[in-house]
């Protein structure tokens, strides 16, 4: 019998969870260690995955198909293909390096730890479930963990953060409920079958457009889509420093995952409708993110809102439809993933020392924390796009791939790069520059846990800005299969 | 007639049908009867007298569940649908009996009458979801209210308790006065008050004009009687006093048992008997579900008791069983069963966590019920274990998955949504977004709070072992529901 | 077939005018003299004293719910005696049954002194 690593990877960090909850409270370091097993089990699986992979075909693998709910044919249905591959891989890699970043927590240990690998699983769940009602269970389980983890481990706002995030997120999931029963119930026989109505596509136009706007909501809330952010900023700036690299490198990948995996193979003609919306939606985005993250005085909320910013790259890929493009959009959502979420652990960092995270309050710091200052100038530079560094490998594939589609809304988004360019390096400028400052003299550069979490992440950006086809190759060939499809090529 | 022979013609004559409640009622007798003789210190044998009531009759329901019969002049019926019922009573009266083993004891009313009346109102609901005659359902109805007439003003020094149970019993008689109108006028229309005359009067569309108007009539009136049995609004105003007023452990059986048996009687009534006439009830029903969700998730937002909320949050939950009773067909009745079965565990498990939370050390009332919401405020940091219970059952609650709630919404709008019904599928899936508010705030406020007033949780072990079974259960039923959805369906088939 | 009725409906008509009509001429004809005995409640008995709804031992009401439920079993006993050949053996069955409930409450009343009348 083969090994089921979906299954594995998925639900190890549940088996941690509830061996973390026997545990007892008085010993933090054993519920520390525990969950750092468990979850780095999870990401050995995930590497075995990654390693076991066939690149060459865009199918789905190491599927696993059980009869769950036989009376309403809902099937454990879980499955990778190369659109969700390098996504459960960012999954379990930056959950690994989040339970490691989150040895400091203080206060109720074991509820913390226990709640993460429970977000862990549903998270993953998500990425691998190709049974619609499967996905909708894993997308609400993830909810309760994060409003527990954000409402009590959080900043002082954290009870609005919580309930805010809570509250967006539940609305988006019911319109998301709404569709998956709409379609349930428009296919005969009734089926929750991803792949099967991926295949088929059984929809009347005029239905692909409702479902497609219900979808869309659900989606849109999630990555987060202008006018639908308003939840993200307060959501990362409240939450603590482990939590924000989860939200930002995993939670908004969902938002667009669903686009990719949902939306477009099972209402193809409703995306190509929707598609220059979506695009103008992109350069929305990518602009007003921009411009609001230079108006920022907060760093952790600059950081946030640089997000809404990335994800709108990820928008314009996806509206362009072209295999480039896409594959740049994937691109995209990985390189932000592990960029942003070594930013928010870089912010972590400065918060835990200087308990402010004001920018113009620094200045100077380059001399007293040289390797800090190192490493976060090299993810400020990831994030602005410079050319060697994952995040320009993705943006270029992305505008190159849209340009021929879109080609004023590429050129407007252009200056979002110019933008983005601007506030990160005026904040390296106003941070690590000038003269120091007395009251930081004592702070202590990064330790050998900070490093052992931010390191890999770093590696990775440059090793991919160098060799992007290590991640392309995993999702070219789906890609290309589902742009071939979407243009009717 | 020699012995054997009796037996066998007992058993012929349906006997077997009327078993599981006569364990039931026969039970409370003997409770009832022992509790003269016991000495007060022996008065904590009564809730394990009444359980193991409860289990006798569980036993015989387990062994019957293959059986089929049709007892007293086809007055009742054993089928899988009633023991289906029996089960879930049978259910939340053993979660009640063990809630009430600590909190009867505290509050002072640890008689035998308590738990004779408890196994008493069980017997009566037991009969209205056995029934196939209107009158035998009429009588268990009865003994069901009465019961819960008493029960509800069981503290009968508090002036709270007795408004409860007055306010119960003069709308209650009232809606058994429609109830009784509407048998009435159907005697009158079909000449015969078995569900199968029913059946047969009303099941082709040739019968009589002035038959079907009176029909019509009668059913508006059991309807009336039966949405007020499941606090539908506009039948709903006695629910949130009586619910505050009432013992919490009887609150929590008030909610469950009372509800699920109107529930049972109605799908006998209007599902199996009287389908020809839904094309005219399903409307009245459709506007039934939608005021009564409404009304009772907004109306909860705002409340400040949390057995006040709790009671709102009840009624907004008949509103999504009416969901399901409009849907009607197979699948709408058995997302009824399913529905039923995961709200006795999660709405159990709240009223049961309400029940062990007392006020703390300091203060005049030390050890009364701390029933107000701030007072669950910082709970989780003193009783991780409790609050970790009421955090799982308002995820259930608001019907978020991998709960109970969720499957059990799940089920109730897929099978809206089968029937046409979109509409009121849209309207109850913002319901339950609303719903999370309220249910929410309690996690929140256990969790992201600090302690205001002191609480404490009861110590008693068999509280404890309620709570854990009702988690286990609303756990199991989101995870794997589909045994138990196979079973709600068989029950459906078996009166079809 | 409603038109057979009609006498009585006359019937009826005619009774309620009669009455009214006494009632009505003798409050227009007749003379009033009122006298203080002539308005108290009873004008042929005794003084009235006090609230009429005065408190009186609970025993009452508990001896008249008791009463009515062992009059009901009387009652149902007679027509049961009447055809207990038909009933044979089940009938007797279901009257031992209906005697027995019964008597479940008899001997709870008994132990809860409802038969004591001085405490």
């Amino acid at each position: 019998m083969e090994l089921p690593v979906l299954s594995l990877v998925t639900f190890i960090p549940l088996v941690g969870a509830i061996v973390v909850l026997l545990m007892s409270s008085e010993n933090e370091k054993a519920v520390k260690a525990t969950s750092t097993v468990f979850s780095g089990i999870s990401f050995v699986f995930s590497v075995v995955l990654m390693v076991a992979y066939n690149r060459a075909i865009p199918d789905f693998q190491f599927v696993e198909r059980a009869s769950w709910i036989p009376q309403i044919n809902v099937w454990y249905y879980v499955g990778v293909d190369g659109i969700s591959i390098t996504m459960v891989f960012l999954t379990a890699l930056l959950s690994f390096m989040s339970v490691i970043g989150s040895f400091g927590i203080k206060d109720r240990v074991k509820q913390y730890f226990a709640l993460f690998l429970l977000l862990q699983t549903a998270m993953t769940g998500v990425f691998v479930a190709l049974d619609f009602f499967l996905f909708y269970v894993f997308w609400e389980a993830m909810l309760v963990p994060m409003y527990f983890l954000i409402g009590i481990w959080g900043g002082p706002r954290r009870e609005y953060a919580a309930i805010k995030f809570f509250l967006y997120t539940l609305l988006g999931s019911v319109a998301i409920l709404l569709a998956i029963l709409a379609m349930y119930f428009s296919t005969t026989p009734h089926t929750f079958d991803i792949v099967e109505l991926g295949k088929t596509h059984p929809f009347a136009p005029g239905l692909q457009m409702i479902l497609f706007l219900a979808l869309f909501l659900g989606f849109a809330i999630k990555v987060p889509v202008f006018p639908f952010h308003t939840w993200l900023p307060d959501a990362h700036v409240e939450a603590p420093t482990a939590i924000s690299v989860i939200l930002a490198g995993v939670l908004l990948k969902m938002g667009t995952y669903g686009i990719f995996r949902i939306s477009y193979p099972i209402l193809p003609d409703a995306a190509r409708d929707f598609a220059p919306f979506l695009a103008v939606l992109a350069v929305i985005n990518i602009v007003y993110g921009a411009l609001v993250a230079m108006g920022q005085k907060d760093l952790k909320k600059l950081v946030a809102y640089s997000s809404v910013s990335h994800m709108g790259y990820v928008l314009l890929g996806l509206a362009a439809m072209t295999p480039t493009a896409m594959n740049g959009a994937m691109l995209q959502m990985f390189a932000h993933g592990i960029i942003t979420g070594s930013l928010f652990l870089l912010v972590g960092v400065i918060y835990d020392r200087a308990h402010h995270r004001d920018i113009d309050g620094f200045g100077g710091l380059a001399v007293q924390l040289p390797i800090y200052t190192g490493i976060m100038s090299l993810a400020c530079f990831a994030s602005l796009g410079l050319p060697g560094l994952a995040g320009f490998i993705a943006e270029f594939m992305t505008f190159v791939g849209a340009f021929p589609v879109f080609k004023t809304i590429v050129m407007i988004s252009a200056v979002g790069i110019v933008i983005t360019a601007g506030y990160f390096l005026w904040t390296l400028q106003r941070m690590f520059l000038g003269k120091p400052q007395e009251k930081y003299a004592g702070f202590p550069d990064l330790s050998a846990r900070e490093l052992v979490t931010l390191v890999p992440l770093q590696v990775l950006t440059v090793f991919i800005g160098v060799y992007p086809w290590l991640i392309i190759d995993f999702m070219n060939s789906s890609m290309e299969s589902l742009s071939h499809f979407l243009r009717g090529v | 007639m020699n012995e054997y022979a009796l037996g066998q013609g007992l058993w012929e004559m349906g006997f077997a049908a009327a078993v599981p409640f006569t364990l039931v009622a026969l039970s409370a007798m003997a409770v009832l009867l022992a509790d003269l003789w016991l000495l007060p210190s022996q008065k904590r044998a009564l809730p394990w007298a009444a359980l193991a009531g409860v289990l006798l009759s569980a036993a015989s329901v387990a062994f019957l569940w293959n059986e089929e019969a049709t007892g007293f002049g086809g007055a009742i019926r054993l089928d899988r649908f009633s023991a289906f019922f029996a089960m879930v009573f049978l259910l939340g009266t053993g979660l009640v009996v063990l809630l009430s083993s600590a909190y009867a004891r505290r509050e002072g009313v640890e008689r035998g009458e308590y738990y004779a009346l408890l196994l008493f109102g069980t017997s009566g609901a037991m009969l209205m979801a056995s029934a196939v005659e209107l009158v035998t359902f009429f009588l268990g109805l009865e003994i069901l209210s009465v019961s819960l007439y008493v029960l509800s003003g069981f503290f009968r020094q508090r002036p709270a308790s007795a408004e409860a149970a007055a306010k119960y019993f003069i709308l209650g008689a009232f809606a058994s006065a429609f109830l009784l109108y509407g048998i009435a006028l159907f005697y009158g229309a079909s000449g015969s008050t078995t569900y199968a005359a029913l059946r047969e009067s009303f099941g082709s569309a040739a019968f009589p004009y002035s038959h079907g108007l009176l029909a019509l009539a009668a059913s508006g009136l059991l309807l009336i009687g039966l949405a007020f049995k499941l606090g539908a609004v506009p039948f709903h105003m006695w629910v949130p006093d009586t619910y505050e007023g009432a013992p919490t452990t009887i609150t929590a059986y008030m909610s469950v048992v009372s509800k699920a048996a109107a529930a049972a009687a109605f799908i006998r009534v209007f599902g199996a008997s009287l389908s020809s006439l839904q094309q005219d009830t399903s409307a009245v029903l459709w506007v039934l579900a939608v005021v009564t969700m409404t009304l009772g998730n907004v109306v909860a937002i705002a409340q400040t008791n949390i057995k006040r909320m709790l009671a709102y949050s009840s009624i907004a939950h008949a509103g999504y069983l009416l969901v399901a009773l409009t849907a009607a067909g197979e699948a709408g009745y058995s997302s009824v069963l399913f529905y039923v079965l995961a709200y006795v565990f999660m709405t159990l498990g709240a009223f049961g966590v309400v029940s062990l939370v007392r006020k703390g050390e300091g203060g005049a009332d030390a050890g009364a019920e701390a029933l107000d919401i701030s007072h669950y405020s910082g709970l989780a940091g003193r009783h991780g274990l409790l609050a970790a219970a009421m955090a799982v059952f308002m995820v259930s609650l608001s019907g978020i998955p991998p709960t109970a709630g969720f499957f059990a919404k799940f089920y109730v709008f897929s099978a809206a949504v089968r029937a046409g019904e979109v509409g009121l599928a849209i309207i109850g899936v913002l319901n339950s977004l609303v719903s999370v508010y309220f249910y929410m705030r309690i996690v929140f406020l256990m969790y992201m709070k600090e302690e205001t007033v002191p609480v404490r949780g009861s110590r008693s072990r068999a509280g404890w072992v309620a709570l854990a079974a009702c988690v286990l259960g609303t756990l199991l039923l989101g995870v794997l529901p589909s045994s138990f959805a196979r079973l709600a369906t068989e029950s459906i088939a078996s009166i079809f | 077939m409603l038109l057979a009725y009609l006498p009585i409906l006359i019937w009826i008509l005619l009774c309620a005018g009669l009455a009214l009509a006494i009632v009505f001429l003798s409050h227009v004809l007749g003379r009033k003299r009122p006298t203080g005995a002539k308005l108290s409640p009873y004008e042929c008995g005794i003084t009235p004293v006090g609230d009429a709804r005065s408190r009186f031992p609970i025993k009452f009401y508990i001896i008249a719910v008791v009463f009515l439920v062992f009059d009901i079993e009387a009652a149902f006993l007679y027509p049961w005696a009447v055809i207990y050949k038909k009933l044979a053996l089940v009938g007797l069955l279901e009257m031992a049954v209906f005697m027995a409930v019964l008597l479940v409450g008899y001997l709870y009343l008994w132990k809860k002194r409802v038969f004591d009348w001085e405490d």
